[in-house]
């Protein structure tokens, strides 16, 4: 489904992102893990072609990331996302839909739906100036829920949620990875992640350190944040 | 790249932009107060005017105020349309629409095709409907029918959009003052140059030439080719304006201006669209 290819990115003399090269398979839960400026969210945005890569290759379902299609079928929610203060959340939803060429009652139809997934029945019509950061997050996960993507590009979906928000999200990603869609999570979440991800990748100071599936990178007594901060502080 | 799935994409972006703009508060104030300023006006048109001790008739003093109104309103709606155009992309980033459309399978270039045509059509409407007021008053107050303006208004968003392209571009390159303050600079120093050519051309100008022709003559051959290939935005307003007098135009001279613009348009776009390729989305 994803495929990284000798990434590399350069700003002037920083590497953000040095030769990394992994694979993420279809129905899979993957997690990129890293200490905050690893470079997990220079990966996703070079995969979203937000960024170009100073050299490598990054391809999705076989197309390359450059190409506008192979956004077709892919939902994003940004770290700290951010929604035009002047929109109601339901326009934010409808233009998510629009933008997907979903026709108008399919949309609303979608739109209806994914307003009672995230939680936000009877706040839908008032301007997101008024909403606070986690109903933002939240309308964030619900546009990119539109169109039923079958790959779900999450860069910390869970940053200014309550703890029965987060928990929530948890529960909604376990039914996404139930119905087969792959999910590529950005997050510092470790106990979340070592509870929804099947594999994970493990990267710092750009550099990728262990890509393998949780079993095999957690040993017996140990959880997925000791391994983490063995890994990251060398 | 086909057309007919790329056009919605752009239609859709072009629609955003103009609800987004026309749903800021400061358009709304621009927007009323040019128009009133422009209801306020009305009363210039039914003065007395004496020229060399001579009154003017009011069908004089109608086309000969309107037109200078349709100036001002055009040099106007080009500076409203640099302060729109500056900090699109800024807001759009700072409030996520950059990455929600780009998320989506949609092109960079569809990005900002749509945001052009979005900031031109409403710089184009907003133009229009100014000049459509000026329009409605000499035609039902004062019985004088110029049907020719508001197609000059249409020929002049031509400058609108070389209003829009360059600060659009210059944005990405500058803080969107600096870029702001640059297409500002570039149409004053062209209606200037315009003014001052068009005063040389004078008979009282002739006469000075004349007078000084045993004086030694410096030599203006590069301010002239910078001259001729200086956007010609005053040029196209004169241009629209002789459709309003119903003066057809003949030869490259009178239409020159309008290729100029053009070619400035095509040239902008391009690079627009070339240094919007490259941009980080954050």
């Amino acid at each position: 489904m994803i495929e990284l290819k000798n990434v590399t990115k350069r700003y002037g003399s920083l590497t953000a992102v040095d030769d990394v090269s992994f694979s993420v398979k279809t129905g899979e839960c993957f997690a990129l893990l890293g200490p905050n400026g690893a470079g997990k969210t220079t990966i996703v945005k070079v995969l979203l072609d937000f960024i170009r890569p100073s050299s490598g290759v990054l391809s999705i379902s076989g197309i390359p990331s450059t190409h506008a299609e192979c956004r077709q079928s892919i939902g994003y929610l940004a770290e700290n996302h951010h929604i035009p203060p002047s929109l109601s959340g339901w326009e934010y939803l409808m233009r998510s839909a629009e933008l997907l060429e979903i026709n108008r009652s399919e949309a609303i139809d979608q739109c209806n739906r994914i307003v009672e997934l995230i939680g936000m029945q009877g706040r839908e019509n008032t301007k997101v100036g008024t909403y606070s950061k986690g109903m933002v997050q939240r309308f964030g996960l619900g546009a990119a829920l539109m169109g039923d993507p079958k790959l779900l590009i999450l860069d910390e979906p869970t940053s200014g949620l309550d703890p029965i928000g987060i928990r929530e999200i948890r529960r909604l990603l376990e039914s996404f990875k139930d119905q087969g869609m792959t999910i590529f999570l950005n997050s510092h979440m470790l106990s979340e992640v070592e509870k929804i991800c099947d594999t994970a990748a493990i990267i710092n100071r750009g550099k990728l350190l262990v890509k393998d599936s949780i079993s095999a990178i957690v040993k017996d007594g140990e959880a997925l944040e000791d391994v983490f901060v063995r890994l990251v502080k060398g | 790249m086909e057309t007919s799935k790329s056009l919605p994409p752009i239609t859709r972006i072009t629609k955003y932009t103009l609800i987004d703009e026309v749903q800021q508060r400061s358009f709304v104030v621009m927007f009323v107060f040019c128009a009133i300023c422009i209801f306020l006006v009305r009363g210039c048109y039914q003065g007395n005017y004496m020229v060399n001790g001579q009154a003017l008739d009011a069908e004089t003093i109608v086309r000969t105020l309107s037109k200078a109104t349709f100036h001002v309103i055009g040099a106007g709606v080009m500076v409203i349309t640099a302060l729109l155009s500056m900090r699109i992309f800024r807001r759009d980033r700072n409030e996520g629409m950059q990455s929600c459309i780009l998320s989506k399978p949609i092109a960079r270039w569809q990005y900002v095709m749509g945001k052009i045509l979005g900031l031109w059509v409403l710089s184009t409407l907003f133009m229009f409907i100014l000049h459509s007021i000026v329009f409605l008053i000499t035609s039902i107050n004062l019985k004088v029918f110029m049907p020719g303006y508001l197609f000059a208004s249409l020929l002049c968003s031509i400058n609108l959009l070389f209003v829009v392209n360059a600060v659009l571009l210059l944005s990405l390159l500058m803080s969107e003052i600096v870029a702001f303050l640059c297409v500002l600079g570039v149409g004053v120093v062209g209606f200037v140059s315009d003014g001052i050519v068009a005063a040389s051309q004078s008979q009282i100008a002739q006469a000075m030439v004349q007078q000084s022709a045993g004086h030694p003559q410096t030599d203006l051959t590069w301010w002239k080719i910078v001259y001729f290939f200086w956007p010609k935005l005053l040029g196209v307003q004169q241009l629209a304006s002789s459709l309003i007098e119903s003066k057809s135009s003949h030869g490259f001279g009178p239409i020159y201006p309008l290729f100029n613009v053009l070619i400035y348009c095509l040239i902008l776009g391009a690079l627009l669209f070339k240094r919007f390729s490259n941009e980080d989305i954050v």
